[in-house]
Order: structure tokens, then sequence, then C-alpha cells
């Protein structure tokens, strides 16, 4: 798994490329609460199109970010969603708390 | 012999990705779709995950033993750890409506495969899993 982070006008887009699981969703955890907690970024976009497989350790580190942003005020964007990880957060029942757009131009530009 | 195929790998997460191609490899052999290859090896790699977590408490360098097996035209997975056990009872899973990390894996798998049996014995804990080609997760019969 590969992650990068880019700045995007006002936003910060996390980009993932690769497996999301218990291997490496710690490095997932650590970027995003680093961009939400130290940088306090007012809007943290994750670019999931690369990523082909997310498991419940992964969905986890995402649903921890989406906790700190909404504490810090801070939004919180998916984009990009694959199949699986599609499959993976429905079945999770969490598709619905997350703001998750088709693009990276949807996701920067939403009001 | 029947038709089982045994892996034996060490309790190291790095390890997971060779184990998903094993499962799905093995599913779609048996004959499901795309899928529902992908729905079997997220259930069998979120309970490897249990293992790794709360079996062997992040010890990476454990045994576990995992057998692929096709049974009454379905996709049979035993996973055998020599871990901490837990009582079958505690295998509960959380409320989904509280929206917090954890405790999703438990879930995912109760609602992708159609039977789990699990069996903590002295020393040695075992988990059955089974899926029936063309039976749907709850999720897909939601969607109907």
């Amino acid at each position: 798994m590969n992650i990068a982070t880019r700045k995007q006008g006002t936003s910060t887009v996390v980009d993932v490329q690769g497996d999301i699981d218990l291997y490496n969703s710690p490095e997932v955890r650590k970027v995003v609460l680093d961009e939400l907690k130290e940088k306090k970024v007012p809007r943290l976009i994750v670019n999931l199109s690369g990523v082909r497989y997310i498991d419940s350790s992964g969905v986890a580190s995402l649903v921890e970010g989406l906790k700190v942003a909404r504490t810090l005020t801070s939004r919180f964007i998916l984009f990009g969603l694959s199949p699986a990880a599609r499959e993976v957060l429905e079945l999770s029942r969490l598709i619905k708390v997350f703001e998750v757009y088709l693009t990276e131009e949807e996701a920067v530009k939403a009001p | 012999m029947d038709n089982t195929i045994k892996l034996s790998f060490p309790s190291d997460p790095r390890y997971l990705g060779v184990i998903r191609g094993s499962i799905e490899r093995f599913a779609a052999l048996v004959g499901f779709d795309e899928e529902d290859c992908r729905w079997i090896t997220l259930a069998v790699h979120e309970a490897l995950t249990n293992v790794i977590r709360h079996a062997y408490h992040n010890k990476h360098d454990q045994p576990v033993e995992m057998r692929l097996r096709e049974r009454d035209g379905g996709m049979e997975v035993t996973l055998v750890d020599h871990g901490t056990g837990v009582k079958p009872e505690q295998l509960a899973g959380r409320d989904l409506e509280d929206v917090r990390p954890g405790g999703l894996g438990l879930h995912m798998i109760r609602e992708i495969m159609d039977e789990t049996l699990y069996s903590p014995l002295e020393g040695r804990n075992e988990l059955r899993m089974f899926k029936a080609k063309g039976s749907k997760t709850m999720a897909q019969e939601n969607e109907r």
C-alpha cells in the first residue's frame, strides 16, 4: 500500500493505493489523524480510487477519522470507492454516515 | 482423499494478502461468481484478523491452519488456532447504529456466511464456516 497527501485548494487529499487491511490500516489511521489533529486541515478528502480491498480495520480507521473530524468541525470526505470498498461500507451499514462522492472534482467542490 | 486444501502459516498480517488470494481463487474454482468470491474472501479474512488480534493478541509468530473444502455444493472454510479462546456466547455482534471503530468483523462474517460454528477446545480453537452457492448475504437480500 502507498499513501500520500497533497493540497487541492483549501482541501487536503489523501491518496491511498493498494489494499487496506490489518497490516497497513495503522498507517492510514496515522496519516488521517495527523492531518486532522496536528495540521488541523479544514477539509480532508480520502481518495479510495486506488484501493482494491478494505477490511474492517480499514473501515475502523476511516470511522475514527470521521469522528475526530466531527469533533474538530472539519469535513471528512471519501471519493472513488471501488465496488469492493463500497460493498464493505454497505455491509457494515456505514456508507450513509460518510460523505461520499464519485470524483475528486465533486469532493473538492462539495458545498 | 477429499477435496480439501490445507494451508499453514504464521499469524503475521503481512501474509494476509497472500491468504486472501488463495481463498478467492478456491471460491472461483468451486463456482462462485466474482461478487460472492469477494464476499467469502472478506468473511474469511475477517475471521483471520480476529485470530491474530484476539486469539494471539497480535503476536506474529503463532501457527494458523486453514482448510478450504468443497462440500454440499458450496465451500467450507475451517480455521484452527492455538491461542486464547472465547466462550461462544461472547461472540455477539455489536449494534451497528452505534457509529464507532471496531467490532465490525464478526458482523461481516455472519452476514456473509450461511453457517458458522466456533468450537473452543482445550488449547485449540476451531471456526468452521460454510457458504452455499446461490445463497445471498443479508445485504443482498435487503436490496431485493
